[in-house]
């Protein structure tokens, strides 16, 4: 069947499920899903939140705003968040300082984790013993051990699991992956991601003993900084564009401006393997007055650029450049002159072709779209374990290679 | 350097561009950085409000909501449903003078992105259907907006801003601000506190006849200050002014209304009711402020003289804290009229 006509008009979780069986990358077929509480098609999805920082807050706002959903329960390690999400939801949602007291509850149809990434692994497997099907931000663990356990409870368990790659939901780059899975920039050989900040990454604390909790990010034990934080996304559409996970990955990270005690880098410049000599090349840096966030495609007939708002395809020109000639060059002769001309000193790609958002299309809200279908209608996610496993299992490796400045093998999912 | 050993003291300023207007910000913070760090929440409470209810931005809610809402009801945001159900009232209370459906008649007339320009009657006509709060229905419930005509197009022009300063205020006050003014424009203020030895910040309603005068000055602490006028977009044609505040009702801008400035504590209040009073004739005037005993309101209209002079004018002070020179504007028409 072709992949394109596949996509339109079909529901992202009819898709996720034909994408899941079509492709040998989104694994085997799983376990009929359980759930706590049967599901009848006019209740209210039951959501218990874990995590509502910032990322979780927009998640909850986009949960809002669809159709059949409540938000029930949240827990937090800091106090201050119970307030901020009662604001957004409108009401008193009761509260948990402890996740496991969260999942005791017995009302809840799905748990969200958007809590910093070294306790994704730890409350996502707890959600999914618990029997509830687990949306949760990227990466999936912080650990190549979490990554690994978090694949095995999914199979154990049966449960649905979805991860925070909302890229994966967005039209414009669904329809550019499919693009080049078709065959239209040829055989695809190089991704090259960037996404360069103009900040110092650092968010205000209100009271020093709080750096830690609000600014994981700067911090190694935490973080995976950078590469982890911004560059999982990239390396997503690598893995999504060459139907496979990178097998080693050569990289180098630094200080080079905000010497202010973060221990990971503020800039970070990372080379993935694949197979048959193909590479994905990822850089972040803090310094950038452009738009910041890119990824471009190289293949052998054309190249594809992503940006959060559109994408465009290049095509290379043609390559038969001769024809048959009907002038009469042989009878009339040719002409003399002048020779330089600007152009061609720099072959210009043209204006491609435009690949456009649906109007005020927003991935986020796409993706918790989704995900409350998957709940109901007991089916994987398009952006699987699978899925996370890929980036989740890259980072994770990825940072060491970063630190030791030396190559490293990515691991095999463990047998 | 501890700031907390800092008094605020030190008045700072700055601006940001939001709404297709300059946002302006004074406050007393005890140093540059803490002044920084202020504005920049504040502003970024305005930009997530533009985020929110924007009519120029295909991404915001409202927008989804002007795209969706008929096909089928739309699941919104509690806040972008209060906003909504705040923006109902309104209209209720001013028996449609306030209606944030009048996006279709703002492209009709061509004051969307553009200053303006006479329609034709059929394309006036046609507008008819796609004008009319009561064509929007909340359902509390669910949570959920519907339009029962297909062309209706939310426009919140006439409150949004009001709305916007309202929020970042809440930002000021949870930041401990002691004084602070916040101009959206100058349409919307907000006056937080009082500036030292200050009972309040100074606050100017212009006089719309002359260039630079002043009708009326007052002080105002924590309550806010709106006006509406036609300064912003206007046209005219054969002679005649248009401007960009449309009566829903008539399907035309409204005439005979110069300014029309309120005060009240709520900016989404003050926004909406400048707005409302603008469009509505003295009864109605009479009958939404009698129910509002805690606004102020300073109306200017133009003077329905025999010689239909454009530039003589009639003030209406309702429950107005302050002079207003009205001398000024009389003078002025006498001295234009030789
Ligand atoms: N998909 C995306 O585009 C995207 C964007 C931003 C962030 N994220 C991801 O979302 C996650 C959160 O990022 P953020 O920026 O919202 O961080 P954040 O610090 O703003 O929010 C994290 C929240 O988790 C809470 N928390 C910390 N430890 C906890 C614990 N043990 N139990 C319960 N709550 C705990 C914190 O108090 C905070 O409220 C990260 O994994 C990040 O990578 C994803």
């Amino acid at each position: 069947m072709n992949r394109r006509s596949l996509l339109q008009g079909l529901s992202f979780s009819m898709l996720a499920a034909k994408l899941s069986s079509a492709s040998p990358f989104y694994g085997q077929a799983e376990p009929q899903p359980k759930t706590s509480r049967s599901i009848s098609a006019n209740d209210r999805i039951q959501i218990g939140f874990i995590g509502p920082g910032s990322r979780g807050q927009e998640l909850i706002r986009q949960l809002l705003r669809t159709p059949g959903v409540e938000i029930a329960a949240q827990c937090d390690i800091y106090e201050p968040r119970f307030a901020e999400v009662d604001e957004l939801v409108g009401k008193k949602v009761p509260a948990h300082k402890d996740y496991r007291e969260l999942l005791q509850r017995k009302d809840l149809d799905a748990i969200f984790i958007a809590t910093p990434p070294v306790f994704h692994a730890k409350y996502a497997i707890a959600a999914m013993k618990s029997g509830r099907p687990v949306y949760c931000e990227k990466t999936i663990g912080f650990t190549p051990e979490d990554c690994n356990n978090v694949v095995d409870a999914t199979r154990r368990t049966g449960q649905i699991f979805q991860v925070g790659h909302q890229m994966r939901y967005a039209s414009w780059i669904v329809e550019s992956v499919n693009r080049v899975r078709k065959g239209d920039i040829g055989e695809p050989t190089h991704v090259y991601g960037y996404w360069h900040r103009s900040d110092n990454w650092r968010r205000e604390v209100p009271n020093p003993s709080l750096e830690h909790l609000m600014n994981w990010r700067l911090y190694r034990e935490s973080s995976g900084g950078l590469l982890e934080e911004l560059g999982s996304h990239h390396i997503d559409i690598a893995n999504w564009v060459f139907g496979e996970r990178p097998q080693t990955i050569l990289g180098t990270s630094s200080i080079a401006v905000y010497h202010d005690g973060r221990t990971v880098g503020d800039n970070v410049q990372a080379v993935f393997g694949y197979s048959k000599g193909r590479r994905m090349f990822f850089s972040s840096l803090t310094d950038n007055g452009l738009m910041a966030d890119q990824v471009w495609i190289y293949g052998t007939e054309g190249s594809l650029q992503i940006t959060l708002e559109d994408a465009t395809l290049y095509k290379q020109t043609s390559k038969r450049i001769t024809e048959a000639s009907h002038s009469d060059v042989v009878q009339k002769g040719v002409e003399t002159g002048a020779s330089y001309n600007a152009n061609s000193e720099m072959p210009y790609r043209g204006p491609g072709y435009r690949l456009h958002p649906k109007p005020g299309e927003d991935a986020t809200r796409t993706a918790c779209g989704s995900f409350v279908d998957c709940v109901r209608n007991k089916q994987q996610p398009f952006a699987n374990v699978d899925v996370g496993f890929g980036s989740g299992i890259a980072c994770s490796i990825g940072r060491q290679a970063l630190y030791e400045g030396h190559m490293e093998k990515i691991p095999e999912l463990r047998a | 350097m501890d700031t907390t050993m800092n008094p605020a003291t030190q008045l700072y300023c700055t601006t940001h561009p939001a709404m297709g207007t300059e946002y302006s910000l004074y406050l007393y913070a005890g140093s540059h950085q803490e002044a920084d760090s202020i504005a920049r929440s504040v502003f970024q409470e305005v930009d997530r409000i533009d985020g929110l209810l924007s009519n120029y931005q295909p991404s915001s809610e409202l927008s989804r909501i002007n795209r969706d809402a008929f096909q089928h009801a739309v699941t919104t945001d509690p806040e972008t449903f209060r906003f909504l159900e705040t923006c109902m009232a309104w209209s209720e209370r001013s028996h449609g003078a306030f209606d944030i459906s009048v996006g279709k008649l703002m492209r009709v007339w061509k004051f969307f992105g553009a200053s303006g320009a006479l329609p034709s009657p059929e394309e006036i006509a046609r507008a008819r259907e796609d004008v009319g709060w009561e064509k929007i229905r909340l359902d509390t419930a669910q949570r959920t907006v519907r339009f029962l005509s297909a062309g209706i197009e939310l426009d919140p022009g006439g409150i949004g801003k009001g709305y916007a300063v309202d929020r970042a205020v809440r930002i000021l006050r949870a930041k401990q601000v002691p004084a602070a003014l916040l101009s959206a424009g100058s349409s919307t203020i907000y006056a937080l506190g009082a500036p030292p030895q200050e009972a309040g910040w100074k606050v100017r309603v212009p006089s719309v006849l002359l260039d630079g005068a002043t009708a009326s000055t007052v002080v105002l602490r924590d309550t806010s200050l709106s006006t509406a006028n036609l300064s912003e977009k206007n046209f005219v044609h054969d002679g005649h002014f248009y401007g960009a505040i449309m009566d829903p009702r008539t399907l035309q801008p409204v005439e005979g209304t110069l300014q029309a400035t309120v005060i009240s504590p709520s900016a989404t209040d003050s926004d909406a009711l400048s707005n409302a009073l603008f469009v509505t004739g003295p009864e109605g005037r009479a009958q939404l402020l009698e129910t509002r005993q805690h606004d102020r309101a300073l109306i200017i209209r133009r003077k329905q003289s025999a010689q239909q002079h454009p530039i003589a004018a009639e003030y209406e002070a309702i429950r107005w804290p302050a002079d207003v020179a009205r001398e000024s504007a009389t003078e002025l028409s006498s001295a234009r009229e030789e």
